[in-house]
């Protein structure tokens, strides 16, 4: 039992994880060349450095357009001789010209100590391999071999395997073929996002950069790009998805990649995208398709099947396995008839796939998604305007309207009254009363121009009809109180209506509200400068005046006086005072003790008071202890 | 009005049992627990007068007449023959405590004073 939970385990994983990997979707976009193109002629109008140079002239090269030969002479003015880069930039702009010959005596030492440096980074020593071809210089082809070695030893970057690459493509095919067997662990090495796009790290240049190299490595060996379909698509969706680029350097690998995969030697991914409005009614019946490559060409004939169309809403499959005809001769041109009585109104998703007719390496046939909405008319059925009494629910004054046709004599309304309006929405295909996104009646006060919209709501159902009520009074503070002439539009739209209305029912309604006129709250104002705060400080406390504390200080003291008395009363024994150095000291150190407290309270702080205190307590604590010994032994002696 | 005669009977009664039967040295103490009771009450009453701005001079000056008042009151009750047997301290001891503790209440009071 448990090998045969095993087995079921691993034939259906890999069945789960095929399915899995197998939708990508594949909404690829055509790639925006004119984009680029003006990118290239913008840079070309002036130029501040050579490596500028090179990518537009390159890049709108690429794109079909030759470019003058008058920028040579930018290019010899720019360039700096004792840089690598610089001279790698000028030579392969040169190239791109028909008639631009550099100086290949300046050039010569630099390429070759490069070569033989040490420190070269293995993107000087392509810029060095590749400058000397470019300049018809030899190359000691087994020397850059062993420097590549030692480089890919000590530089792993992803950046440096990709100049590896570009060197390898410029030696012979079979050093080109062993770097052209690396692409596979160079694509492994990619970074995959949402499973839906392959990217490196250092964004669209360096992938570009590496990309290129792949195919260039490929070219020279002579043999075909081997990477997986999936991948190479996720690839794709990752440069399709770059409409502007940065950087000249970025926007010609860009535009070398899409010629790449644009091309008919390698695995092309198609490009399906919609081309008719995504609206569809009785008016535009048929969808219209475009199938070309990344770099918008025609790519032969093609059966493209709509495989399904699904309503978004529930799901509902409409069209089922129904070929497209072609339309152009070229046949990049599909169209698939859509409207009809049956379908509905709603959001559709449309499922294509393609079945090439002519020999190609293509790829991304499947999973191709449309998205189209169908609309249909509406007409506005049974309107009334009801002014009915607040008080006097029976008395109502109906108002029958059609559209477009307003209430062609003046309404008056008071607090008394309140306006109701109601009205269905039939569509006219299938005779049923429809729900819409958008119901609203609005009021514009003639004067101010201020608007005021309430919401029309349906009822529930499968009839709705809407209604909408403002009642004078308790809705007047809507209008601020504003009694006034108002128009009255009544507004209804919907994604999926051909036509929305914004119907005028009446020009001149007179509103009279109870209260007086409220002003508007002026919304222009609200960032106007408020009022300054001035910072207050916190006021004094209130204090008595200051007679009061001094006759309460002096009140204060005046036990003082009944104390002294009452003592002599009672007769208090100085005479039992002893005398002596002891008693001295004791009352000496006791007053200075008091003494320290007054200064605490003037003059000190609790740290030197606390020193103070040790100081004077030492003495205290001596001269007390004696004199109580002294009056111990006193008592002893009478007892 | 009996009433009030057996209150005041009483009260003099008190009075003159405390004259006779109190010594001198209770008695000294005794006024001058009346007098931190006075110095207390003006404070008191000072500061219903005229509110209690600032709070912590009203609150020093109040608890030193207060602690001056259990400290006394302390010593009294230490010095008092009549409790010999739950104390076992010596008068000069009790006097010394005396000291001691005003010496640290009037550091705080004064910390407190402002």
């Amino acid at each position: 039992m448990y090998r045969s939970f095993m087995m079921i385990i691993f034939i259906l994983l890999p069945i789960y994880s095929w399915c899995a990997t197998s939708t990508v979707a594949t909404n690829l976009y055509p790639a925006n060349l004119n984009g680029l193109k003006s990118q290239f002629q913008t840079a070309m109008k002036s130029f501040s450095d050579v490596a500028s140079i090179h990518y537009s002239l390159a890049g709108i090269k690429e794109l079909g357009v030759q470019p003058p030969d008058t920028y040579c002479n930018d290019i010899k003015k720019l360039v700096d001789k004792t840089n690598i880069e610089s001279i790698y930039h000028a030579t392969e702009a040169a190239k791109t010209l028909t008639n631009c010959n550099l100086p290949v005596e300046d050039y010569r030492s630099k390429i070759s100590s490069t070569i033989q440096s040490d420190k070269s980074t293995t993107a000087e020593i392509y810029y060095a391999v590749r400058s000397s071809i470019n300049l018809g210089l030899n190359i000691d082809e087994s020397l850059i071999e062993k420097r590549l070695n030692t480089l890919a030893k000590t530089d792993d970057s992803i950046l440096s395997q990709g100049y590896a690459l570009l060197t390898g493509a410029q030696l012979s095919p079979a050093i080109a073929k062993y770097y052209a067997d690396t692409i596979n662990d160079l694509v492994q090495q990619a970074d995959e996002i949402d499973g839906r796009i392959l990217q490196y790290e250092g964004g669209i240049s360096t992938t570009g950069l590496i990309f290129n190299a792949f195919y260039e490595v490929a070219e020279k060996a002579g043999t075909s790009i081997k990477i997986d379909p999936k991948q190479l698509l996720k690839f794709a969706n990752y440069f399709s998805t770059k409409r502007h680029v940065a950087t000249l350097r970025s926007a010609y690998y860009l535009t070398k990649a899409f010629k790449y995969i644009s091309d008919n030697k390698n695995s092309m991914p198609i490009v399906v995208t919609r081309v008719s409005s995504s609206e569809v009614n009785a008016q535009n019946p048929s969808v219209l398709v475009s199938v070309t490559n990344l770099f918008g060409q025609p790519v032969g004939e093609m059966i493209v099947t709509a495989e399904s169309a699904k309503r978004n809403e529930d799901g509902v499959v409409v069209i089922s396995k129904q070929k497209l005809t072609s339309k152009s001769s070229d046949f990049t041109v599909y169209e698939l008839p859509f409207y009809d009585k049956k379908i509905s109104r709603g959001f559709y998703t449309i499922h294509l796939t393609l079945t090439p007719q002519t020999d190609g390496k293509f790829i991304g046939l499947t999973d191709h998604t449309i998205d189209v909405k169908v609309t249909s008319e509406v007409t506005l059925e049974n309107v009334e305007l009801n002014i009915v009494d607040r008080d006097n629910a029976a008395q109502i004054k109906t108002y029958k309207l059609t559209y477009p046709n307003g209430l062609s004599n003046n309404l008056e309304m008071d607090y008394h009254q309140k306006l109701i309006i109601k009205f269905q929405v039939k569509d006219k295909q299938t005779d049923e009363f429809i729900r819409v996104q958008q119901a609203f009646l609005r009021f514009t006060n003639k004067q101010s121009n201020k608007e005021i919209i309430y919401l029309a709501e349906a009822t529930s159902g499968s009839n709705p009809q809407y209604k909408v009520e403002v009642d004078l009074t308790t809705n007047a503070n809507d209008f601020r109180h504003q009694s006034d002439a108002y128009e009255l539009v009544l507004l209804v739209g919907d994604a999926l209506l051909q036509k929305a209305f914004s119907w005028k029912l009446t020009d001149n309604i007179q509103l009279s509200f109870h209260d007086d006129n409220v002003p508007d709250i002026d919304h222009l104002n609200i960032y106007s400068a408020k009022p300054e705060i001035i910072h207050q400080f916190r006021e004094a406390e209130k204090r008595p005046p200051a007679i009061v504390s001094l006759v309460f200080s002096g009140l204060t003291l005046l036990p003082l006086l009944i104390l002294l008395i009452s003592w002599l009363k009672l007769g208090f024994n100085l005479s039992g005072l002893p005398l002596g150095l002891s008693p001295l000291g004791f009352h000496i150190s006791h007053g200075a003790a008091f003494a320290l407290m007054y200064f605490y309270w003037k003059y000190l702080d609790m740290f030197q008071t606390m020193r103070y205190l040790a100081l004077v307590s030492i003495p205290l604590f001596l001269f007390g202890h004696r004199v109580l010994a002294i009056l111990a032994a006193r008592r002893e002696k009478k007892v | 009005m009996s009433q009030l005669g057996q209150v005041v009977g009483i009260l003099r009664k008190l009075n003159d049992e405390y004259q006779m039967s109190t010594p001198k040295k209770l008695k000294l103490i005794d006024a001058y627990l009346v007098y931190v009771l006075l110095t207390g009450i003006i404070q008191f009453v000072y500061c219903l007068l005229v509110g209690t701005f600032p709070f912590n001079s009203f609150l020093s000056g109040f608890i030193s007449t207060v602690g001056s008042f259990i400290l006394a009151a302390s010593l009294r009750i230490q010095l008092n023959k009549a409790n010999q047997s739950t104390f076992n301290v010596s008068p000069e001891r009790a006097f010394a405590d005396f000291v001691f503790a005003h010496v640290i209440l009037h550091l705080v009071v004064m910390n407190f004073i402002g």
